[in-house]
């Protein structure tokens, strides 16, 4: 297929050209308020495909395009006709990383054994008066990507995501609390366990409701809470934030812009992450790249055409849906310690070992500050100037070193430049967070404020 | 292929199936600066089928390779029957319905060049730019999309629809030293190419009001009386009350359901709020759901008293309501859940002035840059505001943010003017990993005896 489509747009007059092809089967089961309710699956295949004409890039994509592959290549010189104008050169081929995407045991599943999985968390989180939903999906996908310069590669992966929310309502207080396993081959029992777990005690510490503390405090982001306070970095790392003008980082490489306890980096060949991959959608192969060490900005994330405009190379950062152009996106995100904790980096797929303490021993000296677990808004407003300023949807007050139960009517705020100079601590629960490997961190100076009471 | 698809079905040994095809063109054309991002076309297909055996739950299976059609409606079936339920699956009663929709697609935006769709978008972004050199970014897109639409299912319905829909949108970035502000224009409706033109005035006053905020003063955190414009108050319908009368949060769970009884006393009786699937031309507007239910005005709540909620057949039938038309799904890849189309506050009597008059301090907020709720608390954040001071609009003033309790909030609507109007917005509505579904909202100006208004963020380092 991709072959035909690089050919035809080479006939028809395309100086260069690439292309990606994407099939993929999802299995999923959905457990809705403790019982097994739906069972489904999704296939789906499609091209991407762009092509360099005249100097002049156009994309165009298809889940249609087995029926006239023809019409894709015309409706991709069409954009190009219309596209902008860049000198963008393909990757030729290289050999490519050793990552294991594919893991026959996730691939080998049954649906009775998904269903299976997800009955064994449901009877982990059962408990009167809540609500559990349970789902677990298993996609099997197959990549190709190559183009006109030659380079050609595909592999197959798995990933697999079982998440649990659980709802309490009680007169109007609305609690949802949830987590979820994320890989590339199935959960462990012991995993398994550890969404209960981490689940079950976030719960019993949020049935009391107290009283949210006010003032410039010591604040624990968990690990799923930290959210808001990396987002600015994240955005302003984007090699596209910087061609941009937009990336308060764009001149700061090499500057100690951070707490030299923090790194970060950015791994495509992390071990059993179903976001690693050998190769990235535009052919390069795949690298950690790191982007702040010991609080110093060592560089961006690029994809091809960002790279061709930024004058750089492309970190294998590209990332292709089938419907729009590639974009630069990340890939597994890791936080690092640096120097505390249990020394440098992070351990493959490290969940810290049971039981699981919230807040992962930062709590001890805090003498009144929050614990804050997810925010209301992540996102919205002007996120690339650092500040963030949200109500809580779920966070914990902390006195004399220990949680006392949880606010509702409380917003933190601060800005993650600011506090991101000085870290008070990292946790000892270090864990996937979706793409993203971190601890707790211990924030000092964050802004709590009250909400008026009714 | 009607055919083909009364065939699947026929093949069908599920005690209820359905299914959907969708065919679907869309173009996008975008610009980033002066830089155009991209201009694309592209082409989307795929079915849907969805089969309940007696006793069992729900089997689905979505797919883009359209021959393959027979044998995922028999491995729909065959995951049906994989789940089996103590308390069957139970739809509400649909009559089946036969119809053949073309909706007005105003102009059919697969006739039109897509340079031509690229100079439209050009003159709008070029607009903004213009207005001053603090406007130092841009982002204009155009996004058009038509798609031919089957619906069959067991029970004798047959829906073949064309729908189209269009959108423009632009977001404007004024810097001064270190200050950065934004302004935003949106414009979408379900319907086509005539109606994204001359829209160059919104674009303009977006980055007029960018570049206007560069001098306005942070708004002062605290308690205020607070006016939403009819903009921010339809998101805040939507948001803040819209998503807990979809029956799916509560039909299954008795603790919810208690919060939800009808009955309840939600506001004064000056509110009323609805959702109305079948108003003509809305970015929620569809003849039919994806459930093949007719779309609806449903009241939710009448003189400040809950009596209605969101319904798909499955939840209708669970708690013994009226299916309302409102299961909907993005796409094809998805089944159908509860959600809203077009939700609105309806008119109340009175004009702005009137609304304002008696205001000593307070704030009027407007438009909206985003929302969330986390149910009972939402917290929205306006495009911008002014203060109210004697009962007059003053001073431009920024970072407005909403917070606060729903029921709070909602019981504390004291005036409610007579101005309504529809949002024309091109955004989107998230639920379940569906994203985005095209849904609007409108409202009238709403004025809220208190509330909390969030400012004074630190500033970047």
């Amino acid at each position: 297929m991709i072959e035909r489509l690089l050919e035809q747009a080479r006939r028809r007059g395309a100086g260069t050209a690439d292309a990606l092809w994407r099939r993929s089967e999802r299995t999923s089961v959905a457990f809705e308020f403790g019982r097994l309710k739906a069972a489904g699956v999704t296939e789906e295949a499609g091209v991407n495909l762009r092509v360099v004409s005249g100097g002049r890039v156009g994309v165009a994509g298809s889940t249609a395009v087995a029926a006239a592959p023809d019409e894709l290549v015309s409706r991709a010189l069409a954009s190009a006709e219309l596209g902008a104008e860049l000198t963008l050169a393909f990757p030729s081929r290289t050999p490519l990383p050793h990552v294991p995407t594919f893991f026959a045991a996730a691939a080998g599943a049954s649906l009775d054994a998904l269903i299976e999985l997800g009955a064994g968390l449901v009877a982990q989180l059962a408990r009167d008066g809540c609500q559990v939903n349970v789902s677990v999906e298993r996609e099997l996908a197959e990549t190709r990507v190559a183009n006109s310069a030659g380079a050609d590669s595909s592999y197959q992966s798995t990933g697999v995501v079982v998440s649990a929310d659980l709802w309490r309502v009680a007169g109007d207080d609305v609690l949802v609390l949830g987590d979820a396993f994320e890989g590339a081959d199935l959960p462990s029992a012991a995993d398994v366990a550890r969404i209960a777990q981490s689940v079950n005690t976030r719960l019993d510490l949020a049935l009391k409701v107290t009283d949210p503390p006010e003032g410039a405090l010591p604040v624990i982001f968990t690990p799923a809470g930290l959210t808001a306070v990396l987002l600015p970095l994240t955005q302003a790392l984007s090699g596209k934030a910087v061609l941009q003008g937009i990336s308060p980082l764009a001149a700061k490489v090499g500057e100690q812009m951070f707490d030299p306890a923090f790194s970060l980096t950015d791994d495509a060949l992390a071990p059993g992450r179903a976001s690693s991959r050998p190769v990235d959608d535009e052919c390069v192969p795949s690298r950690a790249t790191c982007l702040v060490q010991r609080g110093v900005v060592q560089g961006f994330i690029y994809d091809l055409e960002t790279a061709a405009r930024a004058g750089t190379m492309s970190t294998g950062h590209g990332q292709r849906a089938i419907f729009s152009k590639p974009v630069v996106g990340y890939t597994n995100l890791i936080i690092g310690d640096e120097g505390r904790g249990k020394g440098d980096g992070y351990s493959v797929g490290a969940w810290h070992a049971v039981p699981l303490q919230l807040g992962g021993g930062l709590l001890d000296n805090i003498v009144d500050g929050l614990l804050v677990d997810d925010l209301i808004g992540v996102g919205q407003g002007n996120v690339s100037g650092g500040a963030f300023s949200h109500p809580v949807a779920l966070a914990y007050r902390i006195r004399r070193g220990e949680i006392v139960g949880r606010v509702k009517d409380a917003a933190v705020a601060g800005n993650s430049y600011d506090l991101l100079q000085r870290i008070a601590g990292f946790g000892s629960d270090r864990r996937w967070y979706g793409a993203r490997n971190t601890p707790s961190v211990l924030l000092e100076g964050v802004s709590v404020t009250r909400r008026a009471a009714p | 292929m009607k055919d083909r698809l009364t065939d699947a079905l026929a093949a069908s040994r599920a005690d209820f199936t359905e299914i959907r095809l969708e065919r679907t063109w869309t173009s996008a054309v975008s610009f980033r600066g002066r830089r155009l991002e991209a201009a694309t076309a592209s082409e989307d297909q795929g079915g849907f089928v969805r089969t309940l055996h007696r006793g069992c739950g729900w089997g689905v299976a979505a797919f883009t390779s359209l021959d393959q059609l027979p044998a995922m409606v028999a491995r729909a079936g065959e995951l049906s029957r994989a789940v089996r339920l103590e308390r069957p699956i139970r739809l509400a009663e649909v009559p089946p319905h036969q119809a053949d929709a073309v909706l007005d697609l105003d102009g059919d935006v697969r006739g039109v060049p897509l340079a031509e769709k690229k100079r439209l978008i050009e003159a709008y972004n070029s607009e903004m730019l213009a207005v001053s050199d603090r406007v130092v970014d841009t982002v204009a897109s155009y996004h058009d999309a038509v798609t031919e639409y089957w619906y069959v299912n067991s029970e004798g319905t047959v829906l073949h629809e064309l729908r189209p829909e269009v959108t423009v949108s632009g977001s404007a970035v004024a810097r001064r030293d270190g200050i950065i502000e934004k302004g935003l224009e949106s414009f979408g409706l379900r319907r086509g190419w005539r109606s994204v033109q001359d829209r160059a005035a919104g674009f303009r006053r977006a980055a007029e009001r960018a570049v206007a905020l560069l001098d306005a003063p942070r708004v002062k955190g605290g308690t205020y009386p607070v006016v939403l414009d009819p903009e921010l108050a339809g998101v805040f319908i939507h948001e803040a009350f819209g998503h807990l009368s979809e029956a799916d949060f509560i039909y299954e769970n008795p603790q919810a359901r208690e919060m939800m009884t009808l009955g309840r006393r939600f506001g004064k009786p000056l509110l009323n709020v609805g959702d109305n699937g079948a108003a003509a031309g809305l970015r929620g507007t569809l003849p039919f759901d994806d459930e093949g239910t007719p779309t609806q005005d449903t009241p939710l709540i009448r003189a400040g008293v809950l009596v209605g909620r969101l319904h798909s057949r499955e939840t209708a039938a669970a708690l013994g309501e009226h299916p309302t038309g409102n299961a909907r799904a993005t796409s094809f890849r998805y089944p159908p859940i509860v959600r809203m189309t077009n939700t609105y506050i309806a008119n109340g009597r009175g004009s702005f002035a009137d609304l304002i008059k008696d205001i000593p301090l307070g704030v009027y907020a407007c438009s909206a840059f985003g929302g969330q709720t986390l149910l009972e608390n939402f917290s929205f954040t306006a495009a911008y505001g002014h203060m109210i001071r004697d009962g007059q609009v003053a001073e431009l003033v920024k970072d407005v943010v909403i917070a606060g309790n729903l029921f709070q909030t909602l019981d504390r609507i004291e005036r409610i003017a007579g101005d309504f109007r529809w949002n024309e917005m091109g955004g989107g509505c998230g639920k379940g990993g569906q994203f985005p579904l095209p849904v609007t909202e409108g409202a009238p100006h709403v004025r809220i005896e208190e509330a909390l208004v969030g400012g004074d963020v630190p500033d970047a380092a």
